[in-house]
C-alpha cells in the first residue's frame, strides 16, 4: 500500500495498522494504542495496555474542528461524548482520512426547539417593552416631568441632533444667528404663541442644514432647518409649520418620544451587541428628527395649528399650500419633512387645512422686510 | 520547563497567521449577520486557542457550542430587556426631574449593573470551565456567583477607601474564592499561600505610584514645577511596577495552586510581558489608524489629482460624485472596518503572544497522579454566558 514499514499487531498481515494516543474519558490517563480495521464490520479496533478492546465504527468517527496543531488530528466517536483519540503519526492520519467516510460531518444541533421558544420569548419581551411598556410609561412620565427637567432634556437632545447631522463629525451643526433674522423669528413666534395657551416658553431656532424639515424637542424647543425656510414661498407657510410644531409642544409629544428613546436605546444596544453601539444611538437620533408621531398626534397638531393661525389672524390655508408645494417638490422623500409627508392621510389633511375658516382680515405672518431678514438668518454676519 | 521527576512542560502551537485569518473572516461574518454570528465566532476561536495549549503534550479542548451561547443570550435578553428599558427610563426621568441632567441616571444605571457584572463574570467563568477538558477530563466550578458578587463589591469598597493599597488583598481573596471552587474531574483545586506574598510583588507599583503622586502633589502645593522632570523616572517605574505585579502575582498564585498532588510552576517574565503589551498595544491601535488613514489618503489623492473639485468641504464633494446610499454604505463599512481591524490586531499581537508566553513558561508537577484523576458529570448550565454576553463582561476572547 505504501513504502513505509508498519508494525502489524496480530498474526496475519493486516491491510491497515496504525498508532495513536487514547483518552477514555473516565480517567486522565493517556494510553498509547494500536489501531486496526475490521474490514467486514467496518470498525476501527482499538487495543492498548490496560484498555478493554474498543470498537469505533468508521462511519461514526469525527475530527474535532479548529485545532491549532495541524500536524496532529483529534478524533471523537459520535457514540461517546468524552473519549478522544490523538493521532500524531502522519501515516496513520493519512490512512484514517482515507478510510473514515464522515470525518468532517458535524452533529445535528440539539435543542433547536427550546432555542426557538426562547427566541420567541426574547422577541416578545423586547417588543412588549419597547412597543408597549416604554411608550406607556413615557406618556405618563412626560406629563410629570417638571419644566426645568424638560428643558434640560431638550438641550441634551438638541446637542445630540446637531452632532448627528454634521457630516464631518467635527463640530455640532451651527445655529443660525443673524440678529435681524432672529428678531423676525421671535416676532413670528410671539404672534403665534400669544394667540394660544402654550404653557412653556418657546425657544425657536434655525439650524444651518438644507433638509426641508422642522421638529419639536422637549422643553418648548422648536428647530427649523434652513432648507425649510428656503423652500417656503412666503412667511405664512413658515408660520404654518411653526404653528404645527407648537401644537406638538403643547401636547408634549417630543418629551414622550425623547423618554421613549431613552428606554429603547439600551434594549436595542443589548440585542445588537456592543459592536454596533454607536450605530444604535445614531439610528435613534435619526428617529427623533424624523419623529413619526401617531396619526392622532399629527391630526391634533394640525387642528391646534389651524386654530392658532386663525387666532393670530394668519390665513390658515398656508398649511395646505405648503403641503401641496412639498408634494410637487418631493422627488427625494427623505429630504422632505417625513413626519408631514409619511402619513397616508395627507390628502385629508390638505383638504381640512384648505377648508379651515379664514380670519376676517388676514395679515401676513411677517412684513416684507422681516421676511427677507428671516430668509437671511443663516447668512454670515456682516460685522467682522 | 524546570527539569525534574514527575514534571511536564507546556507547548503552545498557536500561530499568528491562522488566528488572523479566523478572526478576520469570523468578524466579517459577524457584521454581515448583524452580530448573530458572534456566538459561532467565540466558540471557534476558543477551540483554536484552547487546542493551542498542550500541557504535558496533550491539547486542552473547548467543547462549548454556539447554540447554547445563543440560548443563554436569549435568556439574558428576556430578563435584561426589562431592566434596560423600564429601569433606565425611570432613571432618566428621575435624573432630569431632580438634577436637570442625565449624568445621575447614567451613574445610577452603572452602579446598578455592577453587582450583576460580578455575578455574570463568575457565571461566565463557570460556563467556560464546564466546557473545558484536558486529557478527556472536564473542568468545572461550583455554584457561588452571588457570594462572589458581594465579596467582590466589598473588596472594591475597601480598595477605593485605601486608595488602591488593598489591591493585593483583593487579588488574593477573589482568586482563592474562584480557585477553591474549581474542579478538574474528581479533584478540587486549592489556592494556598497568603496575601503577604502578593504584597512583595506589589512593592514596585506602590512606590512608583506613590513617588509620582507625591511629585505632582508637592509641585502643585508649592506652585513650583521645577522638579516635575522626576516624573520621567517615576511614571515608567509605576508602569513597570504594574506589569511586575501582574506577572509576579501570577507566578506566586500559580506556585501555590494545587489539585491533589498536581501542582504548577509558572515563570512568565516581566520584560517579555511588558514588551508584548507595548508592541502589541501599539499594533492594535495602529491597525484602525491605518484603515482610516488609507481611506483619507485615497480621498485626498482624488482631490489632488483634480478628479474632483477641491474647493468645497469633503462631505459636499462626496455628495456631488456619489449617490447618498453609496456614501452611507462606505461610512458604515468604514465604521465596522475600524472595529474589525482593532479586534483582529488585538488577537494577533496581544492575545496570542500573551497566551503563548504564559503557556510556554508553565510547568506541571506531580503528573504521575493524573492516572488517578477520574471524570465528573456534565454541568448542563442552560444560561451559558448569556449575562456576561449581554453585559459585555470582558473575557479575552
Amino acid at each position: 500500500m505504501t513504502g513505509r514499514m508498519v508494525i502489524h499487531v496480530g498474526g496475519a498481515p493486516a491491510p491497515f495498522a496504525g498508532t495513536a494516543l487514547y483518552l477514555d474519558g473516565a480517567t486522565a490517563e493517556l494510553r498509547a494504542i494500536s489501531l486496526q480495521i475490521d474490514e467486514e464490520q467496518r470498525n476501527l479496533m482499538i487495543e492498548g495496555p490496560g484498555l478493554s478492546p474498543t470498537l469505533w465504527p468508521l462511519a461514526d468517527i469525527r475530527t474535532i474542528p479548529d485545532q491549532a496543531d495541524r500536524t496532529r488530528m483529534v478524533l471523537a466517536h459520535t457514540g461517546d461524548p468524552v473519549a478522544r483519540m490523538i493521532v500524531e503519526d502522519p501515516e496513520t492520519i493519512r490512512l484514517l482520512r482515507a478510510r473514515c467516510p464522515d470525518l468532517g460531518k458535524r452533529p445535528r444541533p440539539l435543542g433547536v426547539g427550546r432555542l426557538l421558544i426562547w427566541a420567541g420569548a426574547a422577541v416578545g419581551s423586547v417588543a412588549l417593552i419597547v412597543m408597549v411598556l416604554v411608550p406607556l410609561l413615557a406618556n405618563q412620565l412626560a406629563e410629570r416631568l417638571p419644566p426645568e427637567g424638560e428643558a434640560a432634556l431638550g438641550d441634551a437632545t438638541l446637542e445630540q441632533v446637531r452632532r448627528a447631522l454634521n457630516q464631518t463629525g467635527m463640530n455640532p451643526l451651527p445655529i443660525c444667528d443673524a440678529p435681524e433674522g432672529i428678531a423676525a423669528l421671535a416676532a413670528m413666534t410671539r404672534r403665534l404663541s400669544g394667540a394660544g395657551d402654550v404653557a412653556q416658553p418657546l425657544k425657536v431656532s434655525v439650524l444651518d442644514h438644507e433638509l426641508v424639515n422642522a421638529f419639536a424637542l422637549p422643553g418648548g424647543r422648536i428647530v427649523l432647518f434652513r432648507g425649510l425656510i428656503d423652500a417656503a414661498q412666503g412667511p405664512d407657510e413658515v408660520a404654518a409649520v411653526l404653528a404645527h410644531e407648537i401644537g406638538h409642544v403643547a401636547a408634549r409629544d417630543p418629551t414622550r418620544i425623547a423618554l421613549r428613546s431613552a428606554g429603547s436605546i439600551g434594549v436595542l444596544g443589548l440585542l445588537l451587541g456592543d459592536f454596533a453601539g454607536g450605530a444604535v444611538v445614531l439610528f435613534l437620533t435619526e428617529r427623533l428628527i424624523q419623529a413619526t408621531y401617531t396619526q392622532q398626534a399629527e391630526a391634533a397638531a394640525d387642528d391646534y395649528a389651524l386654530t392658532l393661525m386663525q387666532q393670530a389672524e394668519i390665513a390658515p390655508g398656508a398649511l395646505a399650500r405648503f403641503f401641496e408645494h412639498l408634494q410637487t417638490l418631493g422627488d427625494e422623500p427623505s429630504a422632505v419633512m417625513a413626519h408631514f409627508m409619511a402619513h397616508p392621510a395627507l390628502g385629508d389633511r390638505i383638504a381640512k387645512a384648505a377648508a379651515a375658516t379664514a380670519p376676517e382680515t388676514p395679515r401676513p405672518a411677517l412684513d416684507a422686510d422681516a421676511w427677507r431678514a428671516l430668509q437671511r438668518i443663516c447668512a454670515p454676519s456682516d460685522t467682522p | 520547563m524546570i527539569p525534574g521527576p514527575d514534571r511536564a512542560a507546556t507547548e503552545f502551537v498557536g500561530r499568528r497567521a491562522p488566528v488572523f485569518a479566523m478572526a478576520l473572516g469570523l468578524s466579517i461574518l459577524t457584521v454581515l449577520t448583524l452580530g448573530l454570528y458572534r456566538f459561532w465566532m467565540k466558540s471557534r476561536l476558543r477551540r483554536y486557542y484552547w487546542s493551542s495549549i498542550r500541557p504535558a503534550g496533550s491539547p486542552v479542548e473547548y467543547v462549548g457550542e454556539p447554540l447554547e451561547k445563543l440560548l443563554g443570550f436569549l435568556i439574558a435578553v428576556v430578563i435584561m430587556a426589562f431592566y434596560l428599558g423600564i429601569v433606565n427610563l425611570l432613571l432618566v426621568f428621575a435624573s432630569f426631574s431632580l438634577f436637570q441632567s442625565n449624568g445621575v441616571a447614567y451613574l445610577l444605571s452603572f452602579l446598578g449593573v455592577i453587582p450583576l457584572w460580578f455575578y455574570a463574570s463568575y457565571r461566565a467563568r463557570r460556563y467556560v470551565l464546564s466546557r473545558t477538558r484536558w486529557r478527556g477530563i472536564r473542568f468545572g466550578m461550583e455554584q457561588g456567583a452571588a457570594g462572589y458578587a458581594w465579596r467582590a463589591m466589598g473588596h472594591w469598597v475597601v480598595l477605593i477607601l485605601t486608595l488602591g493599597l488593598a489591591w493585593p488583598r483583593m487579588t488574593f481573596w477573589l482568586e482563592k474564592y474562584r480557585t477553591d471552587r474549581t474542579t478538574f474531574g474528581t479533584v478540587t483545586l486549592h489556592q494556598g499561600g497568603n496575601v503577604a506574598m502578593l504584597y512583595q510583588a506589589f512593592v514596585h507599583l506602590m512606590f512608583g505610584v506613590l513617588f509620582s503622586a507625591a511629585t505632582v502633589a508637592i509641585a502643585v502645593a508649592n506652585e513650583n514645577y521645577r522638579f516635575l522632570w522626576l516624573l520621567v523616572g517615576f511614571v515608567p517605574w509605576a508602569l513597570y511596577g504594574l506589569v511586575h505585579y501582574r506577572v509576579h502575582g501570577f507566578r506566586r498564585l500559580a506556585a501555590h495552586k494545587t489539585a491533589g498532588s498536581l501542582g504548577l510552576i509558572a515563570q512568565p517574565r516581566v520584560g517579555r510581558v511588558a514588551w508584548i503589551w507595548a508592541f502589541g498595544g501599539f499594533m492594535t491601535l495602529l491597525g484602525p489608524v491605518l484603515v482610516v488613514g488609507g481611506v483619507g489618503a485615497v480621498l485626498i489623492g482624488l482631490m489632488e489629482t483634480g478628479v474632483v473639485s477641491s474647493s468645497k468641504p469633503l462631505p459636499e464633494v462626496l455628495d456631488d460624485i456619489l449617490p447618498g446610499w453609496v456614501i452611507f454604505a462606505i461610512g458604515a463599512a468604514l465604521y465596522f472596518a475600524v472595529f474589525i481591524t482593532f479586534g483582529v490586531m488585538r488577537h494577533v499581537f496581544l492575545t496570542l503572544p500573551l497566551w503563548r508566553h504564559y503557556s510556554e513558561t508553565l510547568t506541571l508537577t506531580g503528573v504521575g497522579a493524573l492516572a488517578s484523576v477520574a471524570q465528573r458529570p456534565r454541568d448542563p448550565f442552560h444560561e451559558a454566558e448569556g449575562f456576561a454576553e449581554a453585559l459585555d463582561v470582558g473575557a479575552a476572547i
